[in-house]
């Protein structure tokens, strides 16, 4: 349709388009509009298609041709407009009117052509123009007009729309009359073009007055009661919320709240002070006070008073903290909850309530008399009135209070003198507000002070007086403050000390806070220099808190655990150490304590672990707690549950089966076990276990004299083919080349961890194996991204079956070490350890000493030839020394007609199972051994050492037993990490190779269960003795003994 | 003017990289970019079908409000669907996608569609955006890509379309919770006939829909907007 009408416009004008961009056009336009001054059914589309034409030669003149311009404003082209409005032309003509004006508004950038347009106050009168704002459309065109010219006001032309004289600002009070519409984007534009005004009358003192004087008290307060509205509906949905059914509306309610704060605080932060004043005001006392502090004490006092339950209002005021940062607010709001209305709360309970009611014009949450359409008129008629006298917004709230009828008393009327007093005394006329906030303040020197004298400011009664003079030394008068610690205490479950520690965060790194105020119940802000004492109450209410986190059964959810630890390392630890008391340390050392333990628990049980445990580690030191990004959750409002169906979280709620029970056991380690290291002092150095700077990484240059490399070429995805020697190193694989420099060295091109790859032959090619390593997914969010995949091709297949061998032997070596590692963590003895089962079956002994080996020389020095002699150890060919083990330890228990394969398990050819065997192998011995056996084996007489000797010195060993684990391995696929999927592949004989141990045959099947000899393997390996380690004198291992091994610590 | 949904959108994206013009080829076809004036427009809505139903779309332009986080944050959560604009001839536009990408996964309701736009596909000799970069981003983050040119109409009607559809789509797989305006989509008035919730708005919502002329005479013949 706009097509065609486009066409009969030029048609009509029977000229080309060429010169539909000219004065001459306009001209034409013109013409037309004189002749069609009337809007009829039959010229309404030839009118807005002239509207249309005029706006876009408008624009282009702005561009190209002034003249243009002086020619709409000779001809007054606007009253056509205006005229054309006012027939009542009905919502076509309307729409198009108003897109037209939003158009030409939008696209004019010279500033002299905005003043053509807006001078002679045509745009008012279209501001101000009774639209239908029943129909959508209308509405949205036209607030987006009014946000448009919003987004043009400057200190120019703000002359335009506000008038001094008539104290006329159309754009303003006619946008603020929808901010409450029901339409979400008229609200929000309504509250963009207010802080367009704000902004700009930062310039303008005469525009500023107006608003503040005219406007401000009915616009806040129509706000405030607003916003305390959804507050209200908000806990209103949390109480009567069932099996989390309210959570959409919830999280709407939350997230409107959010945007109201938000709203405040951009406001707050234009920074205009007389607003400021006015907004500080009636949102500390209209709202926060008596809607969501109030409601903080005991919940069955008030009688009639709107009070919301305690979590919501401990949940929104933690909001508040965390949003708002404007001084003033903030202090005045943290005075009241922290040391509260001492004279009035302690003294008279019951009074309390009453007079917190009775003074309806400081704290209250009331509806506004009238709304804030009728305010404006009023205002507007009563500045004609009073035009000579000096605008004081005082005035303006008087009169409203004339009109509020019974909700008034005397002492309001009191009050209200006083204010009055203040205001016309004062220079500044926001008299009622700094009336206030001197109040408050009075009120916080209360407990410096001998005696509350200076409550006598406001109408205290001698009596109160007195009251509050034998508060002093009552020394927890402070009834929310009271209250809020109270709500830690609750022993069932973390649902309010949860939104307590919240508030308490937020207050403390609230930017506008003074420090003084918190100081004075010990809660130091971060930055606080020196510290000397801290809160005992908060801190053994905190430690107490991980202590139940650490328990079993705990009903304490990670988020608030984890809030607790930043609480606590807040609140005791100072640049210069840690002022934590012994007794206090000693607690949180046994909620640690409790935490091991509790992962113990679970380290023997799920054939995962260890990729649980690296995942949980890296997705809390890659995501630490955002506390704002917390409270913006409305889901922790509604009760702690544990079901993830809810799509809660998971560390926002209790944790639910085996897998989660898991995860949060680690997470509860993990946090303990780094707040204790820091309470103390001491470094981290055990987590992770994989240090980046531990790994090889590309481009290193390492000594490869003496170790195994196999040469192959490698077909990446894209076709590349390129010429690599691949090396197997304890945590990783490496394809390197040779240094042109060094003989014998190799440049590193490619290092990938063993753990996380999956390998499989070629169905078709005896030569080649598929070789993917997956990244660990760095977030919840993204895939585990791979980032090797290719081809390998060895020069024959005995090459290839090697590798494989090699391969997959080294990724269930890694993974056990790794285990071997978390034991150390968990002070379980290292070693023979039942728990490792899967990975470590028949292993072990030749495992903890490599891994040890490997630790030291890696972490003990940063030497890189230390490193190098390691990999390159790797390499040394597998020993006897297993075997010996395992004949030594053949009498233990558990013995089985198996043969004795596993011992010296060259690799064995469990080759083609071992790939899934290193993931999903520790089901099935698990299974078969009963948790029993694990006591004994712990406690096995600790060897002989030789082996020991022995076996340490072949640090590379290791590689053998693993092919046991494979071979007990159930190749159940466990579909859990990347890492873990085991590969599919074709079953490669490995009788070939030419190791020196002969495959038992059992070895080549997947069968057996419980590999008898890996388990006397196992059962038999005694705990590395250090110094049997550092007798053998592997490279580096003098330095720095970092013995993970538990038995040590205890 | 009846529909059987209202779609609210957003557009974001760099300053000058093209949103508003985008915008006004979108919904009002009688402004030709040519003559090389550029024109553009921030709010917009025009009716379309898809699958047979009429579907409105409202289109909020951000621009000039960033400096308010309060404004920003509140229309992001109110769309159902986004249209994330980069210019393919400035670099700096496509690095700037993150950055705008995080702010509306942040902000708004997780089933807000967002289509990826190369703006000014056009002006191919001064591009500096492949199309493949921003074929990639998209895939990495889920997104819907396309390149348009809003001086040439090119892919503009595709690019809001598809975008609607594939709203459409999610509602059709009930993945939106329809009855919840705040997610930016809003349930017309004859499927609010079959909806009991929405029974209180459907009397002004026929109203509004009966036309121009019939409107008014339907708005003071009628007893009371209560």
């Amino acid at each position: 349709m706009f097509g065609r009408s486009r066409s009969w416009v030029g048609g009509g004008h029977g000229k080309s388009s060429r010169n539909i961009h000219s004065l001459d056009h306009l001209k034409y336009l013109y013409h037309v509009l004189t002749k069609n001054t009337t809007v009829t059914e039959q010229n309404r589309n030839l009118l807005v298609e002239t509207i249309r034409s005029i706006t876009e030669i408008l624009i282009w003149g702005d561009q190209n041709d002034s003249s243009v311009f002086d020619f709409f404003l000779e001809k007054n082209m606007f009253v056509f407009f205006l005229n054309i409005l006012r027939q009542r032309s009905g919502r076509y003509v309307c729409v198009q009117l108003l897109q037209t004006l939003n158009i030409l508004f939008e696209n004019i950038s010279h500033e002299t052509s905005l003043y053509y347009l807006l001078s002679n106050n045509y745009v008012n009168s279209i501001i101000v123009h009774k639209f239908d704002f029943s129909d959508e459309e209308i509405m949205a065109y036209y607030i987006s007009f009014l946000k448009t010219l919003s987004l043009k006001l400057n200190n120019h032309t703000v002359h335009f729309f506000y008038n001094e004289h008539t104290n006329d600002f159309a754009l303003y009070t006619e946008a603020i009359k929808f901010f409450n519409h029901p339409e979400s984007m008229v609200r929000i534009a309504v509250r963009t073009i207010t802080l367009n005004v704000y902004k700009v009358s930062l310039d303008n003192q005469a525009m500023l007055h107006y608003i503040r004087d005219k406007t401000a008290v009915p616009y806040f307060s129509n706000l405030v009661w607003f916003i305390g509205s959804h507050v209200i509906e908000l806990d209103n949905c949390v109480q009567t919320d069932e099996e989390h059914r309210n959570r959409g509306k919830l999280s709407d309610l939350v997230a409107e709240h959010l945007d109201h704060l938000h709203y405040l605080n951009d406001i707050l932060i234009i920074n205009c002070e007389f607003l400021n004043d006015v907004l500080t005001d009636h949102l500390l006392n209209r709202l926060f006070l008596p809607l969501y502090v109030y409601s903080l004490e005991n919940q069955d006092k008030g009688g009639e008073r709107p009070k919301i339950s305690l979590p919501v209002s401990l949940y929104l005021l933690s909001q508040v903290f965390l949003i708002i940062h404007h001084a003033p607010l903030v202090n005045s709001l943290a005075e009241v909850i922290l040391n509260g209305d001492l004279s009035e709360t302690y003294a008279k309970p019951e009074q309390d309530v009453q007079r917190s009611c009775a003074k309806p014009s400081i704290r209250c949450f009331i509806k506004p008399t009238e709304t804030l359409e009728r305010s404006l008129e009023m205002n507007k008629h009563k500045g004609k009135r009073r035009v000579q006298k000096r605008p004081n917004y005082k005035n303006v709230g008087e009169e409203e209070d004339e009109e509020k009828g019974p909700a008034e008393d005397a002492q309001e009327d009191a009050e209200k003198a006083k204010g009055t007093e203040g205001g016309s005394k004062g220079t500044k006329t926001s008299g009622e507000n700094e009336e206030i906030e001197m109040v408050i303040m009075e009120r916080s020197k209360l407990p410096e002070l001998a005696a509350g004298t200076s409550v006598q400011e406001q109408n205290t009664t001698d009596e109160e007086k007195s009251a509050a003079t034998g508060l002093e030394s009552a020394q927890w008068s402070r009834p929310f403050l009271d209250m809020v610690y109270h709500a830690l205490d609750s022993p069932d479950d973390d649902y309010h000390a949860l939104f307590v520690l919240c508030l308490l965060y937020a207050m403390s790194h609230n930017k506008g806070m003074d420090p003084e105020k918190l100081e004075r119940i010990q809660l130091p802000v971060p930055s606080a220099a020196e510290k000397t004492a801290y809160n005992h109450l908060l801190a053994e209410r905190l430690i107490r808190i991980m202590n139940s986190a650490a328990q079993p059964d705990g009903k304490i959810r990670l988020a608030t655990l984890e809030l607790s630890c930043l609480l606590l390392k807040q609140q005791v630890v100072t640049s210069t150490g840690c002022i934590i008391k012994d007794v206090h340390l000693a607690c949180l050392e046994g909620a640690r304590e409790e935490s091991v333990h509790l992962v113990r628990h679970f380290y023997k049980g799920e054939e995962i672990f260890l990729d649980m445990f690296e995942d949980e580690y890296r997705s809390m030191t890659m995501k630490p707690m955002n506390v704002e990004y917390l409270m913006m959750d409305a889901s922790i409002l509604l009760p702690p549950t544990g079901t993830p169906l809810t799509g809660i979280d998971f560390v926002k709620r209790l944790p639910c089966g085996d897998v989660e029970k898991t995860r949060r056991a680690i997470r509860v380690f993990f946090m303990l076990r780094s707040l204790s290291l820091q309470l103390r002092g001491e470094p981290e150095t055990q987590l992770p276990l994989t240090r980046e700077e531990d790994l090889i990484k590309t481009d290193d240059v390492l000594d490869l004299n003496n170790s195994d490399l196999i040469a192959c070429t490698v077909i990446t995805k894209d076709g590349g083919m390129l010429q690599r020697f691949l090396a197997v190193d304890i945590y990783q694989m490496s394809l390197v080349e040779p240094d042109v420099s060094r003989l014998g060295w190799g440049v590193v091109k490619f290092a990938g961890l063993l753990q996380d790859m999956q390998v499989t032959g070629v169905e078709d090619d005896s030569r080649a194996l598929n070789i993917t390593i997956h990244k660990p997914a760095s977030s919840p969010h993204s895939k585990p991204f791979p980032i090797l995949q290719a081809t390998f091709i060895f020069s024959d297949h005995i090459r290839c079956i090697i590798a494989k061998q090699r391969l997959a032997k080294g990724r269930i070596q890694a993974r056990r070490m790794k285990m071997q590692r978390i034991a150390a963590l968990l002070d379980l003895p290292i070693q023979p350890t039942t728990e490792v089962l899967g990975f470590g079956l028949g292993s072990s002994s030749s495992q903890h000493l490599p891994f040890r080996f490997y630790d030291q020389c890696r972490r003990g020095s940063s030497d890189p030839t230390v490193q190098r002699s390691v990999f390159a150890s790797v390499d040394k060919v597998p020993g006897f020394a297993v075997a010996q083990c395992i004949n030594q330890h053949s009498s233990s228990s558990l013995s089985s007609p198996s043969p004795s394969a596993s011992g010296s398990p060259s690799g064995s050819g469990s080759t083609s199972h071992c790939d899934s065997g290193g993931a999903s192998s520790s089901s099935t011995p698990s299974a078969a051994q009963s948790p029993a056996d694990e006591l004994p084996t712990a406690e096995q007489p600790q060897p002989n050492l030789p082996d020991q000797l022995v076996i340490v010195s072949e640090t590379e060993a290791d590689t053998r037993p693993s092919k046991s684990l494979a071979k007990s391995a159930d190749a159940e696929p466990v579909s859990l990490s990347p890492s873990l999927i085991p590969a599919q592949q074709p079953t490669i004989s490995l009788l070939c190779e030419d190791t020196a141990d002969t495959l038992s045959v059992e070895s080549l099947t997947l069968v057996p269960p419980v590999d008898p000899c890996s388990l006397r393997t196992l059962a038999g390996i005694p705990p590395p003795p250090t110094p049997a380690v550092a007798d053998t004198g592997a490279p580096g291992e003098g330095t720095a003994p970092q013995e993970p091994a538990g038995p040590a610590e205890h | 003017m009846a529909y059987a949904y209202l779609f609210k959108y957003i557009i974001i994206g760099d300053t000058g990289v093209g949103k508003s013009c985008l915008l006004l080829q979108f919904t009002d076809k009688r402004f030709q970019p040519v003559h090389d004036l550029t024109i553009g427009v921030e709010f917009g809505a025009r009716m379309i079908t898809i699958d047979g139903k009429q579907i409105k779309l409202q289109i909020w332009d951000t621009a000039g409000q960033e400096s308010f986080r309060s404004i920003t944050r509140s229309y992001y959560r109110g769309a159902a669907g986004a249209l994330l604009v980069y210019d393919i001839t400035r670099r700096d536009t496509f690095n700037h996608l993150t950055t705008w990408l995080e702010d509306a996964r942040q902000h708004s309701n997780s089933n807000m569609v967002i289509m990826l736009i190369g703006n000014k596909s056009d002006l191919e000799s001064r591009r500096e955006v492949k199309k493949e970069e921003g074929e990639a981003f998209a895939r990495e983050h889920g997104l819907i890509f396309m390149e348009t040119s809003a001086k040439t109409a090119s892919n503009v009607e595709e690019a809001f379309i598809n975008t609607a559809k594939e709203i459409y789509e999610k509602i059709q797989e009930g993945v939106f919770d329809i009855n919840n305006e705040a997610n930016g989509i809003k349930i017309g008035p004859q499927h609010a006939a079959t909806n009991a919730t929405h029974a209180g708005s459907l009397f002004l919502r026929l109203a509004a829909q009966t036309g121009p002329l019939a409107h008014s005479l339907t708005l003071s013949s009628c007893p009371a907007e209560t």
